[in-house]
């Protein structure tokens, strides 16, 4: 019990480290994730001018601008990515890794964590810049239902995209055309969530309660599950040559 | 080789298969403690793919590596706590400065101790004439310092194996110099088994106790220390 407990503690020290040194790393290139934001905001605003220039006076309907947001981050997600395995495969650093005593799946979950900080923080300013440029026509959204859309709204899709990116990016690093094969792959796999995040952000800022957008929650706890068991299912096969 | 001390690691029958080709084929032998064996080579003749495997980098298509009694297959992480490694690709962080990677390092082999680690790298630091580098980020470094901190890396989790692929590239007169005597003394103080695999012989001739000749991903001669001449290495290209 006692040994268990402390491979436990060891595993989340070395979680903590990995983590820390890509959040620290990342930090120091710090001009890669402002190009990230200025395609979204410059993204946001061709978007939103385009709309309003057709549609004079008219705020954007909730439908729309939750489908441009989502598509903004879905190819945001390709950037980062490449920030994963690709980057770190290409330096020689991967190696570093994979030849210390550390575990697939400690390396794994903490790249899924690190895909999931850069993307929450990439989304939240996004989201922030669209809330003022494109002015969605929300009308009904109190607190508790603001709250129900930052959490199962964004959250927990940011999770399921994390897990979806991690497989990907570790699955084409070996790959000699990475820059085609990632959104190849990346598609396929995130496309049977596009609905239901798009349904459930829509029902959520229109100020609809959660028993409502069930489906769509179970469907993306459905998704996000089956990805991370493949994603630790073949780590093995990922993370040795 | 054969002498008195304990045998430290056994390759047994290791091949390595790419498709229909082989990167090594049924490759063994064994190694003493506290020795330092030379791999040379043709370019493909696998040596890189002999230290990636006993890195653990590389799984071998078949065969067992044992070292230190322990096996590949069932002890992968402690062997690997017990391995240091270089290769032709370098380890550390651009973005981060010499400290930092080495605390990285030391935390993933699980032996930072906040009371000495400092202590711990200014005394190789010094030994490597890095000191005044300390806080710069790798990307200042030239590539000489670069391969001095990537040795300080695996010197700094305490290894009982050194595996270096290629460890002198880029590096001039001096620095080998320098390399050579480090190396000697870490063998001699630290009780190091060393596996060097590179193309200069006439290093590996100075240094090692045992020469492996490697051809086409087979061993073409093992030979000690006493054997070794350079007319003899040639004639095994």
């Amino acid at each position: 019990m006692n040994t268990k407990k402390n491979s436990a503690k060891s595993e989340l020290k070395l979680f903590i480290t990995i983590l820390q040194k890509d959040i620290k790393s990342e930090i120091r290139q710090f001009n890669d994730i402002f190009s990230i934001i200025l395609f979204g905001i410059i993204s946001i605003f061709i978007f939103s001018s385009s709309y309003n220039t057709i549609n004079l006076g008219v705020r954007m309907p909730i439908e729309i601008f939750v489908i441009q947001i989502w598509m903004i981050i879905f190819f945001t997600l390709i950037f980062i990515m490449i920030k994963l395995f690709v980057q770190e495969k290409e330096k020689g650093t991967l190696y570093g890794l994979t030849s210390a005593p550390v575990s697939n799946g400690v390396l794994l979950i903490s790249k899924v964590i690190f895909c999931f900080i850069l993307l929450s923080f990439i989304e939240l300013i996004l989201i922030l810049f669209s809330f003022f440029i494109s002015i969605p026509s929300i009308q009904a959204l109190n607190f508790n239902g603001f709250f129900n859309y930052i959490m199962i709204g964004i959250v927990l899709p940011t999770l399921d995209l994390s897990i979806c990116g991690t497989l990907v990016s570790a699955l084409s690093m070996y790959s000699k055309n990475k820059s085609f094969v990632l959104p190849l792959l990346l598609f396929p796999i995130i496309l049977p969530i596009t609905s239901p995040i798009i349904s459930l952000n829509i029902k959520l800022l229109e100020g609809e309660i959660i028993s409502i957008v069930v489906i769509e929650i179970l469907f993306l706890i459905a998704h996000a599950i089956l990805m991370f068991s493949i994603l630790i299912f073949v780590s093995e096969e990922l993370l040795s040559e | 080789m054969n002498n008195s001390n304990a045998i430290f690691l056994e390759c047994d029958k290791v091949s390595k298969q790419y498709g229909f080709f082989f990167a090594l084929n049924k490759i063994s032998f064994h190694l003493d403690e506290n020795s330092i064996l030379g791999v040379i080579g043709a370019n493909g003749a696998g040596k890189t793919t002999l230290i990636r495997i006993l890195s653990g980098l590389t799984s071998p298509t078949s065969g067992s590596i044992v070292i230190k009694g322990k096996n590949y297959k069932t002890d992968s992480k402690s062997i690997k706590q017990n391995i240091g490694i270089i290769t032709n690709k370098s380890f550390l962080y651009e973005e981060l400065t010499i400290y930092e990677n080495l605390k990285f390092y030391s935390k993933l082999y699980s032996i930072y101790d906040k009371n000495t680690f400092k202590e711990k790298v200014e005394h190789y630091l010094e030994k490597f004439n890095l000191s005044d580098w300390i806080f710069e980020p790798i990307s200042n470094l030239s590539t000489g310092m670069k391969q001095k901190v990537e040795i300080i890396r695996i010197l700094i989790h305490n290894p009982s194996i050194l595996l270096l692929d290629e460890p002198f590239s880029g590096l001039d007169f001096n620095t080998i110099k320098l390399l050579i005597k480090i190396l000697t003394e870490l063998r001699e103080k630290e009780n190091l088994t060393i596996i060097i695999a590179t193309h200069k012989i006439e290093v590996v001739q100075e240094i090692s106790d045992a020469l492996l000749i490697l051809k086409r991903g087979k061993i073409s001669k093992f030979a000690l220390k006493n054997e070794i001449d350079k007319s003899m290495i040639e004639s095994y290209f």
